[in-house]
């Protein structure tokens, strides 16, 4: 009896144990960790006006949290990805960075970015346009979000435009409209072109034709990365009208790049931040009037675009400080903070509640209503191909690009001869 | 004698330091690294043998490079080495406004090539002053830089504009150490002005002549900047020097073996050449 009795009581004792142990290990194994504390370093390379604001930002970010304090560093874009790749060798990295979109394959190569996938799941993550998504994944895995964007469209001169007849308040919205109104702007005797081509070799050439290759329906790359695929019915018909632009209609100037800003071309497409550089204050200030609409399309084809910006990524460095830098990541990623970081900057936004967002809307239609078609028309913003090979890809396909606006090859030549050089590379390793 | 060998080791060890550390200890580094698959950051760095260099001597894009680089260098050097020949020996006589010539003249040698080239771009451009100059006098002026012919022109006048100050001066300095002596008694002789040219000042000019000539190839053929912001190597590939060619493998597709690899031919292309100007102008010997 008495056995039994202390038998129960132990028993008694034991399960209430059992319990208080059982009660503070599910306490202290699924209630999350203390939030984070840390000094976080965060390098970019936004200048000028871009970096007030990211300074402003910041700024806000360190007053509502003290715990966890960023300094952001600016170094110029094209310091940035070596230091990063030098940071990646042995070097003090930053424990935040956001860089070139295209420089995110090198990067999460390195195997010195934190994957993001376990992170994301605190988000929206599909809130994030399609393609920009596409940029952040490399080998399954995420590496980066973004955190703004621009993208390609047509500005065009409408003193221009006025001079030669031509309603200033209806650009062009097929190739054909556009290849008509460059022809009635173009005046040889006053050095006038109708349309201005990227027509220099490397990156700028390549990413201007892309959207024309885009807008046929072709494809730069073949859906695995593994060869070149603008050798095709889409790619030569691109190719052609800019060949044409140039030899046949003459509308089209080879020239070095410029040729706009200096009131010499009546049509150009250019990326959004020139909005911010040609209005009257901005660092390029244009002397006539100007306007901007969506790049036009050829009969058949689609709107398309081609897409820049920035990704934001973390470093492998401690738990405490990954998980603070995500904190941080979250934040300026999150819808309130983009908007705000859009208009400060004139980014195009990266979030889809974004540019549906009234105070956002309302802020482009009055402020800056040539911002219009850039934010319209980001949905159709491609990816350029994310393989590490891409800059040597991108300056062999724009010199053999070049050989047929010179006319030195045909159309058909210079695609195949691109593909040839194209397929190469790849195929060595990257 | 033996003193005389201590000072000297002693009055050249800061110097050889300084050079050893910065210049000599990273021409061997990239000996070693051109001889590797080094990707200009990660820790590894494969031992690839002389392939990188037979990479190169099979790349028809590199001999392209080398010959633009060529055409660019042999431009320069004989037009301003001779031009500024010329302009010493004007200035040599303009009595007391020598030294405002000489001022004026070497303002481009002491301005970056990068800002030059950007003012050169926009004077050489279509909308540019240089081709309004022509239109205004009826001419149609060439499509400077981006026509295949013409671009490489305008960059050697940029390159003689840059270069044309060092090698007045310098030849105004030779100029002056002729000792006018000489000049008097060949007048006394009954020798002429071409022959006094000929026979006095070319013969004691001959050593600083072969100087300029090598110094400014050398200088020449490393041309970079000038090129890089001006033309970028286009079009066509007119412009693409070596300088060009090496930045965009060792910056642009991060072969830092490769690139390195460009480097040290370029090395001994300079050497080589420095070797035949030598030679051909026996060097020393009629000094």
């Amino acid at each position: 009896m008495s056995t039994k009795g202390i038998s129960r009581t132990t028993a008694a004792v034991l399960t209430i144990a059992i319990i208080v142990v059982a009660a503070i290990g599910y306490y202290y194994f699924t209630l999350p960790p203390p939030p984070p504390k840390g000094e976080l370093k965060f390098w970019n390379y936004w200048d000028g006006t871009n970096r007030e604001a990211i300074n402003a930002l910041v700024k806000e970010w360190n007053e509502k949290n003290p715990n966890i304090h960023v300094t952001s560093v600016t170094i110029s874009w094209g310091e940035l990805l070596p230091k990063l790749m030098a940071a990646a060798a042995g070097g003090e990295v930053p424990e935040v960075a956001s860089g070139d979109l295209v420089w995110m394959p090198k990067l999460a190569k390195t195997g010195i970015l934190v994957p993001l996938n376990d992170f994301i799941k605190d988000i929206n993550y599909t809130d994030f346009y399609p393609e920009m998504r596409k940029i952040g994944s490399y080998g399954g895995k995420i590496y980066s979000l973004p955190v703004s964007a621009n993208n390609l469209q047509l500005f065009y001169n409408k003193d221009i435009f006025e001079a030669n007849g031509l309603d200033p308040n209806k650009p062009p919205t097929t190739w054909d409209e556009l290849l008509t109104i460059a022809k009635a702007c173009t005046d040889p005797d006053k050095g006038i072109w109708g349309m201005e081509l990227y027509t220099g070799t490397g990156e700028g050439l390549t990413w201007q034709f892309q959207v024309y290759l885009w807008q046929a329906g072709g494809e730069f790359l073949s859906a695995d990365l593994s060869k070149a695929a603008f050798n095709s019915p889409e790619g030569k018909r691109a190719l052609q009208f800019w060949v044409d632009l140039i030899q046949k209609d003459k509308v089209s100037p080879l020239a070095p790049w410029g040729l706009f800003g200096q009131g010499k071309a009546a049509m150009v497409m250019d990326g959004t931040w020139m909005v911010g550089g040609f209005r009257a204050g901005g660092w390029a200030p244009l002397t006539f009037d100007w306007g901007t609409a969506a790049m036009p399309i050829p009969s058949g084809g689609g709107q398309a675009t081609n897409m820049g910006g920035e990704q934001i990524f973390i470093f492998k460095t401690t738990d405490e400080k990954q998980r603070a830098a995500w904190e941080f990541v979250k934040w300026l990623t999150s819808k309130e903070t983009q908007i705000h970081w859009d208009i400060l900057t004139g980014f195009m936004p990266v979030l889809d509640s974004v540019a549906r967002d009234a105070v956002y809307t309302t802020w482009a239609q009055t402020t800056e209503p040539r911002l219009g078609p850039f934010i319209e028309n980001q949905k159709y913003a491609h990816a350029r191909p994310m393989v590490t090979q891409y800059p040597e890809i991108s300056d062999a396909f724009s010199e053999e690009i070049q050989k047929a606006l010179y006319g030195t090859v045909s159309v058909e030549a210079a695609l195949a001869n691109a593909e040839t050089r194209v397929n190469q590379i790849l195929a060595a390793a990257g | 004698m033996k003193d005389e060998t201590k000072t000297a080791i002693i009055c050249i060890a800061p110097a050889l330091v300084v050079i050893g550390t910065f210049t000599l200890l990273p021409i061997f580094y990239s000996f070693y690294l051109s001889l590797t698959d080094w990707d200009g950051f990660s820790p590894i760095k494969n031992f690839v043998g002389l392939s990188n260099y037979l990479k190169l001597i099979s790349s028809s894009d590199f001999w392209k490079s080398v010959g633009v680089t060529l055409y660019y260098a042999v431009g320069v050097t004989i037009i301003s080495v001779v031009a500024g020949l010329a302009l010493a020996s004007v200035i040599n006589r303009s009595g007391r406004l020598m030294s405002f010539h000489r001022v004026i003249f070497f303002i481009p040698v002491v301005t970056s090539f990068v800002a030059a080239g950007v003012v050169f771009r926009s004077l050489f451009s279509p909308a540019g002053f240089l081709s309004d100059t022509f239109r205004s006098i009826g001419l149609s002026p060439p499509n400077w830089l981006a026509d295949p012919i013409w671009a490489m022109p305008a960059l050697i006048i940029v390159g003689v504009w840059n270069r044309l100050g060092f090698n007045t001066v310098i030849s105004l300095a030779a100029l002056q150490s002729i000792p006018r002596g000489y000049y008097d008694k060949a007048k006394i002789d009954g020798a002429g002005s071409w022959s006094r040219f000929r026979f006095i000042t070319v013969p004691l000019m001959k050593p600083i002549i072969l100087l300029l000539l090598v110094m400014s190839m050398v200088d020449a053929f490393l041309i970079f900047d000038l090129a890089f912001a001006m033309t970028g190597g286009d079009p066509l590939g007119a412009t693409r020097v070596v300088g060009l060619y090496l930045y965009r493998n060792a910056f642009h597709y991060y072969k830092m073996g490769l690139a390195s690899a460009i480097a040290v031919i370029v090395i001994a292309i300079i050497l080589i050449m420095s070797l035949i100007q030598m030679k051909l102008s026996k060097f020393g010997r009629e000094a």
